[in-house]
């Protein structure tokens, strides 16, 4: 509180109050001085001239006073006064004061720390240069199996010839490698960039430099540098990292710097290389064809040109490519957009965290308006004082600025204390948005949202101090008229206080029904067929050097020996190797299937995700054959080629007819290798839950040997124990190569819940505090319903009416706010649901079910608040009631 | 001494003031005296009245003021017109003419 003090001081100080007061002073006095000599003048004595110019000036004081009200600072010593008379009021009734500075505390923290997200995710600028002017290209397909088309090496080049909307177009794209050279053999994630990427980007090398040209010419010496995170985690932080040579695909690299701590976007990569040092990207094929899409594309817009500009720029080049590659492209539908980096860097976070700091708010509504509640309340019993004040001269609006201070007063220091309750949730928040964006480390409790805490107790004091001072100054008048005595507020704010307790049902009932959405939306997702039977299969990453496993039959021969060891540990029922494996967050390859006999060149071809997989893979993730058979061992190399097909592909090119024994073939690789269909699977969700299964496709490993990929091992039991066994094996096949990611499919699939059940955990907790806060106030109301009518409740018992009689007359009231609020709430909740709406799944947001459920345990709820004090009404001794007033 | 100064109307007291000052820069005390010699004697400004204004003047911008040396070499506080001052001293005289005047007709009608 003093530190509150010290501020009015310096506020007062700030207008130079002091200063002023002196030259006020020293002017009238020069003033008595002049007309004292003026009367002297006119033959007074010394004496009686002074007395006479004080007599003229009418009072040194009075005087005074009137100059300072007219100059203005007076309301600020107002304030002042306000301000002191505040906090001795709030200091006399410490259990109120605390209940309310909790309550807003809680209110306006947990609005801090949901606007830190929502400042530091959605609002601030990204950490690059002129960070608006940056955007993302996107190539869509009409049909495309996944979100987005990448871009091939020639596509690029013609954008770059072709556009001039562009200051820069850079190439990305991320892949896995072995670091060789540290503490020991390290898979590493790294961004392949052409040498434009950074200055594209914006972003200067904390320590060396970024990519030159040079280092991206063809057979450069290959460089690296490193991300800040990987830096900081794996090398410490040593500044003489820069200008080592570190062993990477069998050859030396130079590492020549490292970034700043730049969002990890778009994937978490631990270095960065340009593309002539990436074996996969330099490889004459890939910078050749049109069709092997593999790169995304990052652009700065040119000085003054417009995304639309921008936008108009790629369409004439998309144009222009269709007509002269037309083999190249899909027909139809196939087109180039530009989108802005934030846009995309923060599109899946966006829903999420506006519905949530939505909730935040709507729970700071309800405290506001229990706060004001509570306010009537308090008023009703200091009627007497406020009446009081009234009578002694103070004017209405005086008493109204008095009553309004005491509430803003009290929504700081709920403020100042929600500041801690808001740094106490961040860091489990942060966990939570880096979920969904990579932006996490742009989150802080910084100026902006400070200013945005000061605003929020600002705003919250006036909200819940304007109704009960209102009513209270109105009701002073008719107080005093009726002789004193009356509760100043009492008559009409009953009817105030019901509909304050109704709106925060309403308000809880919307939040209920998000919370019940979101809840029943993951309980859809838990419950979901996945089409694969996650329990006990553990999944080993391990993708082969690119260096040390070249040929077909190197790999082939890796992929046999690990097959048959880990086969042979204690616990396996089940062994295989496959390219990726569902949910495991990196996709799958994808490709034109065509159909043999059917195919005409130029046609849309139905896209599958594809997989390399050994045989048995089927059984070591539990998916059901729904036709012919699975991959086998006989399928090995140099024996006919065969596929499986996923239900939905299968249905798709062959309709009702049989696709046993048809032929197919995946990708566009000329002359086409036909594979012919041995069986057909059932769908899995391979990508999330919430996506529908997609086509797929199944090759046999041995057929087709991927260089990257996993083990699977279903056992017996929980499998977590194995991965140490596996570990020795690697290390006893190959010493050099790593493993990379272990989990187990049941944590993969808990994982990938996990940002929505965050969200639904987040969401149900507003919504209980939302409804504790409520039932007090309901409570609340009640009770001061009861209070109020103990006179009236003793006549009409002692008339005869019976307890049920009583409180079903008490209970009304409560009850009649409940109903509107329901009401309201079901309303209001639609509107809600509209922002819910992309993050259910298998639920609709208007599902009758939920609003049902919630409106009976609201209504429940509100009945018991409502029952505890009505009890006390029908407790009432008639004799003492009819005393007591 | 006069007294009919005492309902002197708020608005006619800040156009007095700002007459006075449109002769040159002056303290509180000569602008008093100086109204109630032209005046001679009719108008008497109460100083209780005469400082909230010049201060309620100065806020409003009308008028600033300087500290200076008075004609008895005493520190003294001189207000001068502002160029806001001036326009507000033709149109406010301008309308008290036309309030006198018609208050004139009012009161020649029997």
């Amino acid at each position: 509180m003093s530190t509150l003090r010290r501020g009015i001081a310096a506020v007062k100080g700030l207008f130079a109050r002091r200063r002023l007061e002196a030259e006020l002073d020293e002017e009238l006095r020069f003033h008595l001085a002049m007309e004292a000599a003026e009367q002297l003048r006119q033959g007074a004595s010394r004496e009686e001239a002074e007395r006479r110019a004080m007599l003229k000036l009418g009072g040194l004081e009075a005087t005074k006073e009137a100059a300072r009200s007219a100059r203005g600072y007076r309301r600020l010593e107002a304030l002042g006064q306000d301000v002191r008379f505040a906090l001795r009021i709030l200091r006399r009734s410490p259990g109120y004061s605390g209940a309310v500075v909790l309550a807003l505390a809680l209110g306006i923290g947990a609005n801090t720390a949901m606007f830190s997200l929502v400042r530091g995710v959605l609002l601030r600028e990204l950490p690059y240069r002129q960070p608006d002017r940056l955007v993302v290209l996107h190539q869509h397909d009409r049909q495309a199996v996944t979100a987005e088309q990448l871009f091939s090496v020639p596509d690029l080049e013609d954008l770059r010839r072709r556009t001039r909307a562009f200051s820069g177009l850079a190439e990305y794209h991320s892949m896995w490698f072995n670091l060789l050279g540290g503490a020991q053999p390290e898979r590493v994630q790294t961004g392949v960039v052409s040498a434009n990427f950074w200055n594209v980007l914006g972003t200067r090398a904390l320590l060396g430099r970024t990519f030159s040209p040079e280092d991206d010419r063809p057979g450069a010496q290959p460089v690296l540098v490193f991300s800040y995170a990987y830096w900081r985690r794996s090398w410490g932080g040593d500044p003489a990292v820069v200008g080592k040579t570190l062993q990477m695909n069998d050859h030396p690299h130079r590492v020549i710097g490292v970034l700043p701590p730049v969002p990890q976007y778009p994937d978490e990569n631990d270095l960065w290389m340009p593309t002539s040092a990436c074996p996969f990207r330099s490889d004459p094929h890939m910078i050749a064809s049109r069709q092997m899409r593999g790169f995304s594309v990052f652009g700065r817009l040119g000085p003054g040109v417009t995304l639309a500009r921008a936008r108009q720029d790629l369409a004439a080049a998309n144009r222009a490519l269709l007509a002269e590659y037309p083999g190249d492209y899909p027909t139809g539908g196939y087109r180039i957009d530009a989108t802005p980096l934030l846009a995309e860097l923060t599109a899946r976070a966006r829903p999420t965290l506006w519905l949530l700091f939505a909730t935040v708010l709507l729970v700071l509504l309800i405290v506001c308006a229990n706060v004001a509640n509570l306010q009537l309340a308090r008023l009703a019993s200091r009627g007497d004082e406020v009446a009081l004040r009234a009578a002694l001269g103070a004017g209405r609006g005086r008493l109204l600025r008095q009553l309004l201070t005491e509430s803003v007063i009290l929504a700081l220091l709920g403020a100042a204390l929600g500041i801690g309750v808001a740094a106490a949730l961040l860091e489990a928040l942060i966990a939570f948005a880096s979920r969904f964006t990579a932006r996490t480390g742009d989150i802080a409790l910084d100026g902006w949202v400070l200013a945005f805490t000061l605003a929020a107790g600002i705003a919250t004091g006036l909200l819940s101090g304007s109704l009960p001072a209102v009513m209270a100054s109105r009701g002073i008048a008719a107080g005093i008229r009726a002789g004193g005595g009356g509760s100043p507020g009492q008559a009409g704010s009953v009817r105030l206080r019901a509909v304050l307790a109704g709106g925060q049902v309403a308000v809880s009932f919307l939040l209920l029904v998000s919370a019940g959405l979101t809840l029943r939306s993951i309980w859809n997702l838990q419950a979901v067929d996945a089409g694969f039977n996650p329990d006990n299969v553990l999944a080993l990453t391990i993708d082969l050097d690119w260096a040390h496993y070249k040929t077909p039959g190197e790999r082939r021969a890796f992929h046999r020996i690990l097959l048959d060891r880990a086969r042979s540990l204690p616990g396996v029922v089940v062994a295989a190797y496959s390219s990726s494996y569902p949910l495991d967050g990196l996709g799958r390859g994808i490709g034109g299937v065509r159909v043999e006999g059917r195919y005409t060149p130029g046609a849309d071809l139905p896209q599958a995700g594809f997989r390399m997989a050994s045989a048995d893979v089927l059984k070591a993730l539990g998916i059901r054959i729904e036709r012919g058979r699975g991959l086998e061992s006989a399928d090995r190399e140099g024996a006919p080629h065969v596929a499986v097909l996923g239900h939905a592909l299968a249905e798709q090119l062959f309709g009702p007819e049989d696709p046993i024994g048809r032929r197919v073939a995946v990708g566009s690789g000329q002359p086409p290798v036909w594979r012919t269909v041995v069986g057909v699977i059932a769908d899995v969700r391979d990508l999330a839950l919430d996506q529908d299964p997609g086509n797929a496709v199944w090759l046999p490993l041995d057929q087709e040997p991927a260089i990257a990929g996993s083990l699977l091992l279903r056992s017996r039991r929980e499998p977590a124990h194995l991965t140490a066994a596996v570990r020795a094996i690697v290390r006893d096949i190959d010493p050099r190569q790593p493993v990379g990611r272990v989990q187990t499919l049941a944590t993969a699939r808990a994982a990938s819940l996990a940002a929505p059940r965050l969200t639904t955990l987040l969401l149900s907790a507003f919504a209980a505090l939302a409804l504790a806060v409520t039932v007090i106030g309901l409570g609340g109301v009640v009770a001061f319903g009861v209070a109020r009518r103990t006179r009236e409740i003793g006549i009409r018992m002692a008339l005869g009416a019976g307890r049920g009689a009583i409180l079903a007359a008490v209970l009304r009231e409560g009850l009649a706010a409940v109903g509107i609020g329901v009401v309201v709430g079901a309303a209001g909740a639609q509107l809600l649901a509209r922002l819910l709406a992309r993050l259910l799944f298998g639920v609709p947001p208007t599902d009758p079910i939920t609003y049902g459920v919630v409106a009976l345990l609201l209504v429940a709820v509100a009945a018991l608040a409502c029952l505890l004090p009505a009890r006390r009404a029908t407790d009432l001794q008639p004799s003492l009631a009819l005393r007591a007033l | 001494m006069a007294t009919e100064s005492e309902d002197l109307l708020q608005g006619t007291l800040d156009l007095l003031i700002l007459r006075t000052l449109a002769l040159g820069p002056q303290h509180g005390w000569g602008i008093a005296q100086r109204i109630q010699q032209v005046s001679r004697d009719v108008l008497s400004v109460t100083q209780g009245s005469l400082y909230p204004a010049l201060y309620r003047l100065e806020e409003q911008g009308a008028i600033v003021a300087d500290w200076g040396m008075s004609e008895n070499n005493r520190r003294a506080k001189f207000y001068r017109l502002t160029r806001a001052g001036k326009r507000q001293l033709e149109r406010e005289t301008e309308s008290w003419h036309r309030f006198a005047a018609a208050v004139g007709r009012v009161l020649r009608t029997e």
